[in-house]
């Protein structure tokens, strides 16, 4: 026990390292460009995992809190002057005050039912934001002004100062993920997703625990909204509420291992990384080809593991684990 | 001796169907009762009703002098009524120890004193050597010990257990009768659901019948088996006898 | 007045009519199969384009080109059954939620890539025909297509209602334990039911294509109206689908009429987050124990 905890550390400080240090030997835009999408799509798994992983509340509308994390700080922003790093706490507020109503409708529903009524309600905040012109620019959105290099505002000029900030979400969300995972509220996320009903009947207020766990959720992803606008210098609602966000959530989750600590994070990598080589292969110009390949990965992972990549590699070592008594 | 469970009235319909229907029955502390009656008589859905899972029409359920309608089945399980499940409900893809553990975290909140109050009710049902086990990978006999441990995990005063000798075989019936004997002995009150009429007779100190969702007859196992209605309400609607070993074959 | 809203209902009417076929093919899925099928709507976008291709290439009308989609479609129901949904059956909901819901995603792009997103149209000799009864205006391609998809819905419930096969499946949707007892066989009640909801949203698609346009994306209006609908209808029952999806073609029309062109959906929406909010019951608001 010893040292295998002493080699988690190790591989920590190892893995650390690399990542602080990559945007200094890789300078290519195009390829730190690639890093900063894994590392945002790898927080968007990690915030949707919270909920969706290891509650097994399969959600395909964490698009509405992406989305409203990046209007609110957006219109902070543009219309009052106020600055993005605020705004970004104040969008992941709001995102937690709007999972309760929408919380309250889903959560009555199970399954597929859940399902369902997420995707509509993300729908619903888009077609919202389509219609209200008034302070929210509708369907043709709008520019974040460009003030050259403001940190302050969030906005720099070299794009490695983006990674570092889209970094630092992802060591946050993966330390919540890991405190929930490690105490009582990760057995009861768990034990809810696998069966609500025995888990209320030995004490777990599965209600409260889901509306809880998910408000964090919502919080999480309204900062990948924030930063994205950020980073993009665009928002308007096709962008912001879309439904590619809530699939690429739960895809790399269920890809790199649903209900794990750093599912999201391999599957990202899997992902974004066959997609860059799509591009780089054939162009952009293929439409469709992305989420083709994606749908691929995503029917392999079901039919043959759906434990994902990292339940594969713990169904073998259970499988180990169990035998080693009976052979000694 | 104080009253543990005091059931008075307790009705409930699904659509035109009167699943249970004005029953009562009193269960005293440290006693173990027996609920048996042929298939569909409401014995499960009493259990519903008692922990919270449904909610009765009419009728009420107290727990040490509290009562429980209206409650979540989580405010029941807080307030000492644990519960098992027909069909066993483990938490598949998590271990045994963690499965005890979630049960545990009802009383205290911490990691180490959930582990170790786990592994107490692990070691109590005999699944000692197996608290690594993903609870998937357990025999039927296993997931039930599983059930009630992650029941006693929770520090329950009343236990109910729903069919736990369902679907094992006569040797497995033995070591389940010595369990519950186990947990009678601890100082639990049980309430028990069971086909097996062997196990009832070696657990039960009183039977309370039940037929198309009424009480027919109660009392001490040896006037139960003599009791006409019994015998009729059993021979009326089941082919088998209710002493075979397993009825649910 | 009443001659906008009269044209409104009609129009909403005869698009409910569509909308029943694919609602019925949701229903029926989930009625004897237990999933709900995500990628209905895609099978609706590949009717549309066997009609749109046999029409371009071959000169084939729309409407009889219904005698290829169908039966192309439940072969396809049958195979997409045997070889990937009933390895996914089982207590989880995961892979069955994300089988169908990747299929759909597969679908969709794949079309994309091969047809790009370009909108195609089939142009008939009664596609700008229309009655004129009164004040009011009957679109003829939509008059055939209500009128075929409510002989389709009837030639359904006569199958399901008078075969021994639609007897088996009712009897699987109402209970699958009774359904197993009476020996009946429950793969191939699940591909005969899967291959029927695709052959019925095949027929959706080809009846469409005389006035409406095949693109890419175009199955997935369709499916989100049959899920408002099917949830209306309480799920697995082909009837109360059948009458929801009219329903909901009507509320639709009228939310295009007297709300504005662009609210149809929002209008599908609302409706969809109310049934939720105030008649989950009827839809597995908790799973039976």
């Amino acid at each position: 026990m010893q040292t295998s905890g002493n080699m988690k550390w190790l591989w920590l400080v190892i893995g650390a390292a690399v990542m602080l240090a990559l945007p200094q030997f890789v300078t290519s835009s195009f390829a730190i460009d690639i890093f900063i999408r894994i590392l945002l799509f790898s927080f968007i798994g990690v915030a949707w995992n919270l909920m969706g992983g290891y509650a097994k509340q399969l959600s395909l509308g964490h698009a509405a809190y992406f989305g409203l994390g990046a209007y609110t700080s957006t219109i902070m922003q543009v219309n009052y002057g106020i600055s993005p790093w605020i705004g970004m706490v104040a969008g992941g507020v709001v995102a937690m005050l709007a999972s309760l109503p929408i919380g309250w409708l889903c959560f009555r529903l199970r399954g597929p039912y859940f399902t369902i009524a997420t995707i509509a309600t993300a729908q619903v905040l888009m077609l919202i934001f389509l219609k209200f012109r008034d302070f929210a620019w509708g369907a043709e959105g709008t520019t974040i002004p460009n003030l050259g290099s403001a940190p302050l505002m969030m906005q720099f000029e070299e794009k490695s100062s983006y990674y570092y900030v889209v970094l630092g979400l992802l060591v946050v969300g993966l330390w919540i993920t890991h405190l929930i995972e490690k105490s009582w509220i990760g057995y009861y996320l768990v034990a809810i997703g696998e069966d609500e009903d025995a888990a209320e009947a030995i004490g777990v207020n599965a209600p409260k625990v889901k509306r809880d766990i998910y408000m964090i959720s919502a919080f999480l992803t309204a900062l990948a909204g924030t930063f994205y606008t950020q980073y993009i210098y665009f928002i308007d609602p096709a962008t912001a509420f879309s439904f590619n966000v809530s699939i690429e959530a739960a895809l790399v989750s269920i890809v790199g291992g649903i209900g794990t600590l750093w599912g999201p994070v391999i599957g990202t990598v899997l992902l974004e990384t066959t997609s860059a080589l799509l591009q780089s292969w054939l162009g952009s110009s293929v439409g469709g080809i992305q989420l083709t390949v994606y749908s691929l990965i995503l029917m392999a992972v079901i039919l043959w593991r759906p434990t994902g990549l990292i339940g594969f590699a713990t169904d073998v070592y259970h499988r180990y684990a169990r035998r080693k008594p009976a052979r000694a | 001796m104080a009253e543990a469970l005091v059931i008075k009235g307790l009705s409930k319909r699904f659509g035109g169907l009167r699943a249970v229907q004005d029953v009562s029955f009193t269960v005293q502390e440290n006693e173990t009762v027996a609920l048996i009656g042929p298939n569909g008589a409401g014995k499960t859905t009493s259990f519903h009703l008692i922990t919270g899972f449904h909610r009765p029409d009419s009728g009420s359920v107290l727990a040490f002098g509290n009562e429980v309608v209206g409650l979540k089945p989580h405010d029941v399980c807080a307030l000492g009524m644990a519960r098992t499940f027909q069909v066993a409900k483990p938490f598949g893809a998590m271990t045994v120890l963690a499965n005890v553990m979630t049960g545990a975290f009802l009383r205290d909140r911490h990691v180490a004193a959930a582990r170790a109050k786990a592994l107490e009710a692990i070691d109590f049902v005999g699944l000692g050597a197996k608290e690594q086990t993903r609870a998937k990978d357990l025999t039927t006999i296993d997931q039930r010990r599983l059930e009630m441990a992650r029941a006693l995990a929770t520090q329950p005063r009343i236990l109910l257990l729903d069919e736990v000798m369902a679907g094992l075989n006569p040797a497995e019936i033995d070591q389940a009768v010595a369990l519950v004997k186990k947990l009678a002995a601890s100082g639990l009150t049980i309430v028990i659901v069971e086909h097996v009429m062997r196990a009832i007779m070696a657990v039960a100190r009183h039977i309370v019948v039940l037929d198309h969702g009424q009480k027919i007859a109660e009392g001490a196992p040896k006037e139960i088996v003599e009791n006409p209605e019994v015998i009729r309400a059993y021979l009326g609607s089941y082919v088998h006898p209710p002493a075979q070993g397993d009825a649910h074959a | 007045m009443w001659e906008t809203l009269a044209q409104a209902v009609i129009n909403g009417l005869l698009i409910g009519g569509i909308y029943a076929l694919v609602s019925i093919g949701v229903t029926l899925i989930f009625g004897v199969v237990k999933i709900v099928n995500f990628a209905q709507g895609e099978f609706v976008m590949i009717g549309m384009y066997i009609s749109f291709f046999l029409a371009t290439q071959f000169g084939i009308d729309p409407l009889v080109s219904l005698v290829v989609s169908m039966p192309v479609l439940f072969v396809a129901g049958v195979l997409i059954q045997h070889f990937l949904i009933r390895r996914v059956l089982g207590p989880n909901d995961m892979p069955q939620i994300f089988l169908t819901f990747a299929l759909s995603l597969l679908l969709l792009n794949l079309s994309l890539m091969l047809f790009s997103a370009n909108y195609r149209t089939v142009h008939t000799s009664y596609s700008d025909e229309a009655w004129h009864i009164g004040g009011l205006y009957i679109p003829v391609a939509k008059l055939i297509a209500f009128a075929v998809a409510m002989a389709l819905s009837g030639l359904l419930w006569v199958f399901l209602h008078t075969t021994d096969l639609g007897r088996a499946m009712r009897a699987a949707s109402q209970n699958r334990d009774v359904a197993m007892l009476m020996g009946i066989n429950p793969n191939r009640v699940f591909a005969v039911a899967f291959g029927t909801a695709l052959a019925l949203a095949g027929a959706a698609g080809s009846l469409l294509m005389p006035f409406y346009s095949a693109y890419p994306f175009v199955g997935q209006v369709f499916v989100l109206m049959a899920f408002v609908a099917v949830v209306m209808g309480t799920l697995g029952n082909v009837m109360g689908a059948l009458i929801a999806s009219l329903m909901m073609g009507i509320a639709e029309s009228l939310g295009i009429q007297f709300v504005g062109a662009d609210s149809g959906l929002i209008v599908v929406f609302a409706l969809l987050l109310l049934t939720l909010a105030f008649r989950p019951s009827g839809l597995g608001a908790r799973r039976g124990r």
